[in-house]
């Protein structure tokens, strides 16, 4: 205990810049768990916990409670220096170990190592062990480095409002453990460093504010690391039975939607995502395709413009409504980079040159023109059947009999679905070797792809080329904008008619409510509908709603602030283009202002012409005039204290206890106390 | 330009009278008219001047203000920095709308800091600096009065003088105190104090924010006392072997509380036994012809550094003794008496003795 004590004074000494040499010396013979004093210890450790923290979500389980553990051994390492086997545990030989064993296991957790979330993985370790070596106050500045390096890797996760939150704290105690650390003896009690932290960073805010703002925003990242592969809900490139209803039991949100103007009614918000046209004969999925196709412009149309913050879901895809009628930018602002942020492809999809793997924001603008494309004949395989499906194609046949227009057939096709008991539900019979004719001619109830499936595989069958096309239909306003969920997923189909692709929902006809109204609607009471996607109005329903609009405005504020909303809030100001001079101009001036607020009253002192030091009385004094000045009970210019401050007792017994209690009176004019 | 040395003594002048204290030691008041203080020696020696204070020409007291503040990361600064413009950069690879605002929050912080350690150490006073006294070769102390008249607190200032200890202090708002730093001796004479520095890292250690004071303050240290001196020569006669006999042979004249270093045999055992404490008996060495005449000439035949030293040994044993002593120098002559104030007399005369003296 005695060498902890001399070695506390020694490193309290350090701190004064010298005395390096002792430290040093008895380090060596000091019992690894003694070296640093425990506030130093104990204030390290917060910061390390509250950056860790946040990772915990994300990580694999071992890596959290790893270095949890190691944080917490060092801990108690530090309470029980008796312990000498938990002090060889954490000698530096067997902390190098810990960290290349956690670099290997990372990398056969991974796969790989060179990516972004095997290094923050190594890093949150990395930190951990450091912080269990940590023997000397140099340490103590990497590991600080460290620790808000690490706090800023949360934010690849997740940049939500709650993320930002929780930074908050981790902030406050990083200046916490800056200012024992600078004098780890003499610290002031903690929550006065706590408050001096937090007057610090209200004072820094502005500065923040400004950089935030005005710092240039660089498009596209310096150098890219390999992609990682993130499981992330959404839509897939292929569908089978059963897979958009497994979809549509998350109410996680899919986009936000901003509408320039009015919105349209929800039976045409069907929004255009994958299309599929490869079947064998029981999976949809995607040709490869090709790019390049030119949005049709809109013929006459009123087109609907339109922003969109789309979730990342790990695919290429963009979302827009019905056919997109120009390609999507990032945004309308003038001197924006004009260059669009996705092709499109030749049956209508929007892809962007790469996965989207975190929020982006993106114009688009759609026409609902009924017909859809004009444009391409189709292809040969958009007319292929596959699997063996006997009595559909003899249905087909049949209704080709009695119907030889494209349009008659269709419908007729869509009546089936209305006239005979066809059964909305997400939980369907489970299909066999000839889904579609089970599912037309035995089961008769299914969900979106079900229906879709069988339409688009009739109409093949009847030598009508189709396709079908997954997306969501639906979205719920919230304030003004509108949410649209992974339950809104949707699967419809589009059949060459007339010399125009045209959208068909057989879903629509065997129920219309899901078209109208949405999932919920369209469901029995009992199904297991998402509670986002209920249509009761809870309370839990409603506030969830309310935070989901807070965090929008926080998505669109902050965390979509980009170089184009740079431009366009320069644009706006009137700032486009500022001369050098005017840079400089402002940011001198802006400096000026900022020291002079967080100095305090320099113009007070300027204005004080002679610059005589003043006693602390008179300071004391004339402060008190103010406060009572605020308060209504000005000194007049012919009054006497002693009158003043009777008429002070009179109106405000309070204040004048106050000033009674600190002996109130002036004493500019009383002899000078003797000094202390 | 009207600053510099000028105004700052003007106005230290004004903060002396303002809080009601005299200058405190003559070294102060000789500083505002410090020779060369106003004569410049060329642009360019007023510049380093200002900018490194290496000639003592403040005046105490003295306020610190913005001319003489310096402010510079820390080590811990730069690392700090560093991991800023780390995060900046990953930010803007990943476009971490958050990772910005995280690393901007950090960066005005970091600028806060700077003002808050700056507004820490600016407006605080050296009142004054008076000497301690030493011998040579112990490090010599001076006290300084700091002051704080804003009514903000100061946290951790650290005073220090070149090669010497420093010191840290806090002061309470409108506070002040007096902390001394010792700067090593190693012969005797004047010891200026040198340049001060004041500096501070508060509040979190990220940025340094210092200043130099270099005022012409000077301590005098009084000769290491030779470590195994003759005996005192008693009389004037220089027989040093009689002094003892002579000392103790006089009258009691009285008895004082003892004090540690006192002769056991001077203790007058009967009265302590009889449980009045231990007290020391006082003898009238003048009576009985028994003061000691201390010479230079008479002290040796080594140098002058020799017998100064230890002339400074027998100054110190007849103090210890209470044995009244005359001291001759070249340039003085001290008549027979003992005390506190003879002994600095006689120390300090023995300090200020010239070299040219053989």
């Amino acid at each position: 205990m005695s060498a902890r004590t001399t070695l506390a004074r020694l490193t309290g000494a350090r701190s004064d810049g010298h005395r390096a040499r002792p430290t040093l010396a008895l380090r060596r013979m000091s019992p690894a768990s003694a070296g640093v004093d425990r506030a130093s210890l104990h204030a390290l450790a917060t910061l390390l916990l509250l950056a860790q923290l946040p990772h915990v979500f994300h990580l694999p389980i071992w890596t959290s409670l790893l270095g949890g553990a190691v944080v917490g051994a060092r801990l108690w390492a530090a309470r029980r220096p008796d312990l000498l086997w938990l002090d060889r545990l954490l000698s530096s030989v067997s902390l190098t170990l810990l960290a290349v064993g956690a670099a290997l296991a990372i990398r056969l957790h991974y796969g790989y190592f060179i990516g972004r979330d095997p290094c923050v993985a190594f890093l949150f370790l990395l930190v951990a062990a450091k912080f269990a070596e940590f023997r000397r106050p140099a340490d103590a500045t990497f590991l600080m480095c460290l620790a808000a390096f690490l706090l800023l890797t949360q934010y690849f996760y997740s940049q939500t409002l709650l993320a930002a939150l929780v930074t908050l704290p981790a902030v406050l105690a990083l200046g916490n453990a800056l200012m024992v650390l600078r004098d780890p003896a003499r610290a002031a009690p903690l929550d006065e460093r706590l408050r001096l932290t937090g007057k610090l960073l209200v004072q820094g805010a502005p500065v923040a504010a400004i950089l935030f703002v005005a710092f240039p925003r660089l498009p596209g990242p310096l150098w890219s690391l390999p992609e990682d592969g993130q499981a992330i809900t959404g839509l897939s490139d292929s569908m089978a039975p059963g897979s958009i209803g497994e979809l549509s039991r998350s109410d996680e949100v899919a986009f936000r939607v901003e509408f320039d103007a009015e919105a349209p009614p929800p039976a045409e918000r069907y929004w255009r995502g994958p299309v599929l046209d490869r079947f064998d004969g029981r999976r949809w999925s995607a040709r490869p395709v090709r790019a390049g196709a030119r949005p049709a412009a809109a013929e006459g149309d009123a087109t609907l413009d339109y922003s969109v913050m789309l979730q990342p879901h790990g695919r290429r895809w963009l979302f827009a409504l019905e056919l997109p009628a120009s390609l999507p930018r990032g945004s309308n602002a003038p001197g924006a980079s004009a260059r669009p942020l996705a092709t499109m492809t030749e049956d209508g999809q929007l892809l962007a040159p790469d996965p989207v793997t975190r929020v982006i924001r993106y114009r688009a603008s759609s026409s609902l023109s009924a017909a859809l494309d004009p444009g391409r004949e189709p292809a040969a395989h958009q007319v292929a059947l596959a699997g063996r499906n006997p009595r559909t194609v003899e249905l087909a046949r049949e209704l080709r009999a009695r119907h030889a227009d494209d349009a008659d057939l269709a419908n007729a096709l869509l009546e089936r679905f209305n006239v005979r008991p066809y059964r909305y539900t997400l939980r369907p019979a489970l299909l066999g070797d000839a889904p579609v004719d089970e599912f037309l001619f035995d089961t008769l109830e299914g969900f979106c792809e079900h229906y879709a499936s069988a339409f688009v595989v009739a109409l093949r069958a009847a030598g009508v080329p189709a396709r079908v096309v997954t997306g969501y239909l639906g979205g719920e306003m919230n304030g003004d904008y509108m949410i649209v969920r992974q339950s809104d997923a949707h699967a419809w189909a589009e059949a060459w008619i007339d010399g125009a692709w045209r959208r068909y929902d057989p879903t629509g006809a065997v129920a219309p409510s899901r078209v109208e109204s949405g999932l919920a609607a369209a469901l029995p009471e009992s199904a297991e509908v998402p509670a986002m996607a209920r249509l009761a109005p809870g309370w839990l329903r409603g506030a969830r709603l309310r935070w989901d609009r807070v965090n929008h405005a926080w998505q669109r504020l902050v965390v979509d602030f980009d170089d184009d909303s740079q431009a366009e809030l320069l644009e706006r100001l009137g700032l486009s283009r500022p001369a050098l001079w005017q840079i400089a101009g402002a940011t001198l001036l802006a400096l000026g202002l900022w020291c002079a607020w967080v100095l305090g009253d320099p113009l007070g002192r300027l204005r004080r012409r002679d610059r005589r030091v003043r006693r602390p009385e008179e300071i004391a004094w004339q402060r008190l005039e103010r406060g009572l000045a605020r308060r209504g009970l000005a000194r007049g210019i012919a009054e006497t204290p002693g009158a003043w401050l009777e008429r002070v007792a009179r109106a405000d017994p309070k204040a004048a206890a106050a000033v009674a209690a600190h002996g109130g009176r002036d004493v500019r004019f009383a002899r000078p106390a003797p000094g202390p | 330009m009207p600053l510099g040395s000028d105004g700052v003594a003007e106005a230290g002048r004004m903060a002396g009278a303002a809080y009601g204290t005299a200058p405190a030691t003559g070294a102060g008041a000789r500083g505002a008219r410090a020779p060369g203080g106003v004569r410049a020696t060329g642009g360019r020696a007023r510049l380093l001047q200002r900018a490194f204070r290496t000639r003592a020409e403040d005046a105490l007291p003295l306020r610190v203000r913005h001319q003489r503040i310096y402010v510079l990361p820390t080590p811990r600064g730069l690392a700090f920095l560093v991991s800023l413009a780390l995060m900046l950069v990953a930010s803007v690879n990943y476009a971490l709308s958050l990772g910005y605002a995280l690393a901007f929050l950090l960066t005005g912080l970091f600028a806060a800091t700077l003002l808050h350690t700056y507004r820490n150490l600016a407006g605080l006073e050296l009142l004054a600096a008076r000497p301690g006294t030493a011998f040579a070769g112990e490090p010599l102390p001076f006290e300084l009065d700091l002051a704080e008249r804003d009514g903000r607190a100061r946290t951790g200032i650290r005073v220090a003088a070149r090669d010497g200890t420093p010191a840290t202090l806090s002061l309470g708002a409108c506070g002040r105190d007096g902390v001394e730093v010792r700067v090593p001796t190693s012969r005797r004479g004047a010891r200026p104090l040198g340049r001060l520095t004041l500096s501070s890292d508060w509040p979190l250690g990220l940025w340094r924010t210092w200043s130099y004071v270099h005022a012409p303050t000077e301590g005098l240290v009084w000769p290491a006392p030779e470590t195994d001196p003759p005996a005192l020569p008693v009389g004037g006669d220089g027989d040093g072997d009689g002094g003892r006999a002579a000392v103790e042979d006089g009258d009691v004249a009285g008895l004082r509380a003892y004090e540690i270093g006192d002769a056991p045999s001077r203790v007058a055992w009967k009265s302590a036994a009889r449980g009045t404490g231990l007290r020391v008996r006082l003898f009238d060495a003048r009576g009985t012809n028994a003061e000691v005449a201390l010479d230079l000439e008479a002290a040796g035949t080594g140098s002058i550094e020799e017998r100064v030293s230890r002339l400074a040994a027998w100054v110190l044993e007849a103090e210890r003794r209470g044995v009244d002593y005359a001291l001759e120098l070249p340039e003085l002559r001290l008549g027979p008496d003992r005390g506190e104030a003879r002994r600095r007399v006689a120390l300090d005369a023995l300090a200020r003795l010239g070299g040219s003296v053989s």
